[in-house]
């Protein structure tokens, strides 16, 4: 791939996360959050979209983000008060950005939003409240040109934000000090007409190296650490940056020059850039202390050379301490001046430590907004897995050569044996951490279609969210997605009544939806629940008995009738619409959740609402299973699938016709089949176990086996991948012998027995 | 037929890059080659796991270096039943399409150079009835029958013995 093109996959996949942040803020806002942290992220998401859109000509994207960003600033700027703010309307505009992000990705022609965008212009025009002198000060670019740095977008894209803004300035405008060259930076503008506060002017000299972008770190992030009610006026030096010929995007040439009024120390001021800037990139320089006139008009740079004299650096402090209402006005030591720390000590009054922690507690959340993760391939985190899998499996193999050498050898290899083996697990249960991922990046999808599901249905729909942070195996990420979509749609369609019918139920107009995801017994658990009408029981039990579902004097529990909603080609809606009530939604999830390992639940209460509960595996990688012998064959059955073993002399075995075997197991009747039989396995069986697995339609089956081997975790490896689907088995493993065994599905079993017996069934191909 | 060449290696105008490089391995007493490109390793036999109700020339699965993979019996292939795999038996691991499989075949023999003009496109046998045979090299004494793998592979055993068409041939 060229350069550029990976450098737009990066600004795309970018996008995706920045897209995510923005809703999450807009969304956060719109339920009543009046953080202006959050309006600040939402701006900043949008900024940086729009920075490197800009950056790769998609002029429709940069044209909407503006339009959108500037209605944002407005609340920024106060112009608009955030309770007033029409937040339904920015989510809208987030969906649009997010389609005009996946327009540009695919090159496609972007559908063009006058309408949003003409609301858009309309926000803060209706109410000129008073003071908006800070976003005057910034007039917002052409819509289609490049935009100016942005903040928190990753390092690359955020670099060549920067770069542009550079040769926008330069070309722009003459050398000397201008506007702080971005458009947006509130803390340039802050009017001093506030009643001067006591505190001292200092002239802050920010001279970067070039490689300030390439250390991920960018001016507005070094800035930031200035309290904004200290700066009196901010200027950026743009006479280093060269001609555009000799430019490499990756420097950066600008230069800063900061008044500040503030009470902090000039020791204080330097903690602040501990974390972004070298101690030779930046200067800081106390002006003369008019109030205070016995201290004689003096300068202290902090970045005092090691060679300084000794009693220089003793005077100055002494100066400093004489100054001193500041509480921590003793010059710590730079790591450099490091020779003189005794005298300074000397003269200096203890340091309040408090005060010197403050700043460096900041360190965390500082470094935090920096680059803490990596991006990986996904492959090769595949390759990685696949590699802890086989020395699994060389473990276990190991394991068992060992036991079989003399027992003095033997018992010096253990202790070794048995270290490896728990560095073993430990290493897989690590490189699975890796491939874990919050079940946010599915969640996050949710609100959007809840609130176009709103529009079409015409309910008001509130949507909650809880435990987005709960981390699962990336298998099962990928699974979720279609699931949990037919779950809402479900809910809003069949389960959330419109307001007028809510509010003749005595329920509020708005309806809720409520995500959540946790871990229990190691498993994901994710419940969607509505407060709507419930499952209409009456009506359901009729569709099944016309459907011959239920026999027609069949009675049935109220819970039994609920789950009746998994049932094939049921749908309670009264009109098929486009959203559900097609009758396959409910089924196709059981299916699909139940071909994972899973599990879902429902719970209703009449007029009360509904909970969906899907319980699923963390991981489709490894799986705890029984292993299990037959004849010569050894085979693996998941744990997850079985009810309970026991031995075949305790149970009475019945003949039925056909040659089926049924056995009595609490108080059911349960058919039997014969694993070797079934299978084809060969060698000698004597069949003296009998496995009580749960099938996929939540029936009991046994299977008779001639031993337990033992359970264990095993690694499943695919058999699709160099051979084809076999009947019986969803997959392989390997034993610590090396050999395959195969990974037992019960149902898939089942149908295989089937062929066997009168009723062959369709879908069931047999190799061969 | 006296079809016998007497040299291993052709000298004929064939410009070098028509030459095919071919891996030939028995079966009895019959010779089969493929392609060496196709050849990913070659490994002594290793006790499978059948699967069930499989072709009958699908020995089973085994691990290679934790990627699972199918061994097929070459002998059941061309209908001379199963194969007794012992220590000496070898697996031919071969990339097909876009799969890795095995084949149990009895020894490795050799590799040899052969022009792509002295392939012989396959009699059309009526026992080949599953293509099996992509085409015949004659090498000194024996003949080579080049297999095609995909069709080794897709087709089940083979009921109608090969065996005497190659040895009429």
């Amino acid at each position: 791939m060229d350069p550029l093109a990976e450098l737009k996959q990066t600004f795309f996949q970018e996008c995706e996360e920045l897209l995510g942040a923005l809703e999450q803020k807009l969304q956060a806002l719109d339920e009543g959050s009046r953080e202006s942290e959050d309006v600040n992220a939402a701006f900043r998401a949008i900024h940086s979209i729009k920075g490197g859109a800009g950056a790769f000509g998609c002029t429709e994207l940069v044209a909407f983000a503006h339009v959108f960003e500037a209605s944002l600033d407005h609340l920024r700027s106060g112009r608009v008060a955030i309770e007033d703010a029409p937040f339904g309307l920015f989510l809208r505009c987030s969906d649009a950005v997010a389609d005009l992000v996946s327009a540009a990705r695919n090159d496609e022609p972007a559908r063009p939003r006058p309408d949003l965008l003409e609301a858009l212009e309309r926000v803060g025009q209706a109410e000129p409240v008073a003071a908006a002198p800070a976003a005057a000060a910034s007039a917002p670019p052409v819509p289609t040109a490049p935009a100016p740095a942005s903040d928190d977008a990753p390092p690359g894209i955020a670099a060549l934000g920067n770069l542009l803004a550079m040769v926008e300035a330069k070309s722009a405008a003459p050398v000397k000090p201008i506007d702080d060259g971005w458009d947006d930076e509130p803390v340039a503008a802050v009017a001093p007409a506030e009643p001067v506060k006591a505190g001292s002017e200092i002239c802050l000299r920010i001279t970067p190296d070039r490689d300030l972008f390439r250390r991920v770190i960018e001016p507005r992030v070094v800035l930031a650490a200035l309290p904004s009610e200290d700066i009196v006026s901010v200027s950026c030096d743009l006479s280093h940056v060269p001609s555009l010929e000799e430019l490499d995007v990756t420097d950066c040439w600008m230069r800063f020059a900061v008044n500040l009024h503030t009470q902090m120390s000039v020791e204080e001021l330097h903690g602040k850039f501990d974390f972004t800037l070298a101690t030779e990139e930046f200067e800081i320089e106390a002006m003369p202390e008019p109030a205070n006139d016995d201290a004689a008009p003096f300068a202290f740079v902090a970045a005092v050379d090691a060679e300084v004299p000794q009693s220089v650096a003793a005077d100055l402090s002494a100066i400093l301490a004489k100054l001193g209402p500041a509480p921590a006005a003793a010059p710590e030591p730079v790591p450099v001046q490091a020779p003189a720390p005794a005298p300074v000590e000397a003269v200096a009054p203890p340091v309040p430590r408090p005060a010197l922690r403050a700043p460096a507690n900041d360190a965390p959340a500082a470094r935090q907004r920096q680059a803490v993760s990596v991006r990986v391939d996904l492959d090769r985190i595949d390759k990685l897995m696949n590699l802890v899998g086989e020395i699994v499996i060389t473990q276990s193999m190991l394991v068992e050569c060992v036991r079989s050498l003399p027992y003095d050898v033997y018992a010096k290899t253990a202790e070794g044996i048995l270290t490896l083996s728990r560095q073993t697990r430990e290493l897989q249960d690590h490189v699975m951490a890796v491939r874990a991922q919050p079940v946010k990046a599915v969640f996050q999808r949710m609100p959007r279609l809840v609130r176009e599901l709103a529009q079409t249905l015409g309910k008001e729909v509130r949507l909650v969210l809880e435990g987005e942070n709960t981390e699962v195996d990336k298998t099962i990420i990928e699974e979720l997605a279609d699931p949990l979509t037919h779950m809402i749609r479900n809910s809003m369609d069949h389960g959330l009544e419109t307001p007028d019918e809510r509010g003749a139920a005595g329920k509020g107009p708005e309806g809720t939806i409520q995500l959540t995801a946790e871990h229990r017994a190691g498993r994901i658990v994710i419940s969607v629940t509505d407060d709507g009408r419930g499952i209409n029981r009456e009506k359901l039990l009729g569709k099944a008995r016309s459907r011959g579902l239920v026999g027609p004097d069949e009675k049935l529990a109220p819970e039994e009738i609920d789950q009746l909603i998994f049932a094939a080609g049921l749908s309670t809606a009264e009109a098929v619409s486009d959203i559900s009530g097609r009758g396959v939604g409910m089924d196709v999830v059981r299916r699909n959740v139940e071909s994972l390992g899973g599990r879902i639940s429902v719970d209703s209460e009449p007029g009360r609402g509904c909970k969906f509960t899907l319980a699923l595996p963390l991981t489709l990688a490894v799986l705890e299973g029984m292993v299990i012998r037959c004849g010569d064959d050894r085979y693996v059955i998941p744990i997850a699938s079985v009810i309970e073993t026991q031995h075949l002399a305790n149970t009475p075995i019945e003949h039925l016709t056909f040659g089926q075997e049924v056995l009595r197991w609490r108080g059911e009747v349960t058919p039997l089949y014969r694993l070797g039989a079934v299978m084809g396995s060969s060698g000698q069986r004597d069949e003296n176990i009998i496995i009580i697995a749960e099938t996929e339609r939540g029936g009991n089956v046994g299977i008779a086996v001639d031993e337990i081997v033992g359970q264990q975790q095993v690694v499943v490896k695919s058999l699709e991948a160099n051979y084809g689907a076999v009947n019986g088995a969803s997959a392989a493993t390997i034993l610590g012998d090396g050999l395959v065994a195969l990974i037992l599905d019960v149902d898939s079993m089942l149908r295989l027995a089937a062929t066997g017996s009168r009723q062959p069934v369709p879908e069931l191909k047999l190799a061969g | 037929m006296t079809l016998q060449l007497g040299e291993k290696h052709f000298s004929s105008a064939q410009p070098e890059s028509a030459v095919r490089r071919i891996v030939t391995f028995r079966v009895g007493d019959r010779t089969f080659g493929i392609d060496v490109g196709m050849v990913r390793e070659i490994k002594g036999w290793q006790v499978t796991t059948p699967l069930p109700h499989a072709a009958p020339h699908v020995r089973g699965v085994l691990n290679l270096r934790g990627v699972i993979l199918a061994v097929y019996d070459l002998r059941t292939s061309i209908g001379l039943g199963v194969t007794d795999a012992t220590a000496t038996h070898v697996i031919v691991v071969v990339d097909v399409e876009d799969k890795t499989a095995g084949l149990l075949v009895d020894s490795v023999s050799d590799i040899v150079d052969v022009p792509v003009s002295a392939v012989r496109p396959a009699p059309d046998l009526e026992r080949d009835e599953h293509g099996l045979i992509e085409g015949l090299v004659l090498l000194d004494t024996e003949i080579v029958a080049l297999l095609d793998l995909a069709a080794v592979i897709r087709e089940g055993g083979a009921e109608t013995p090969l065996a005497r068409t190659t040895r009429a041939a």
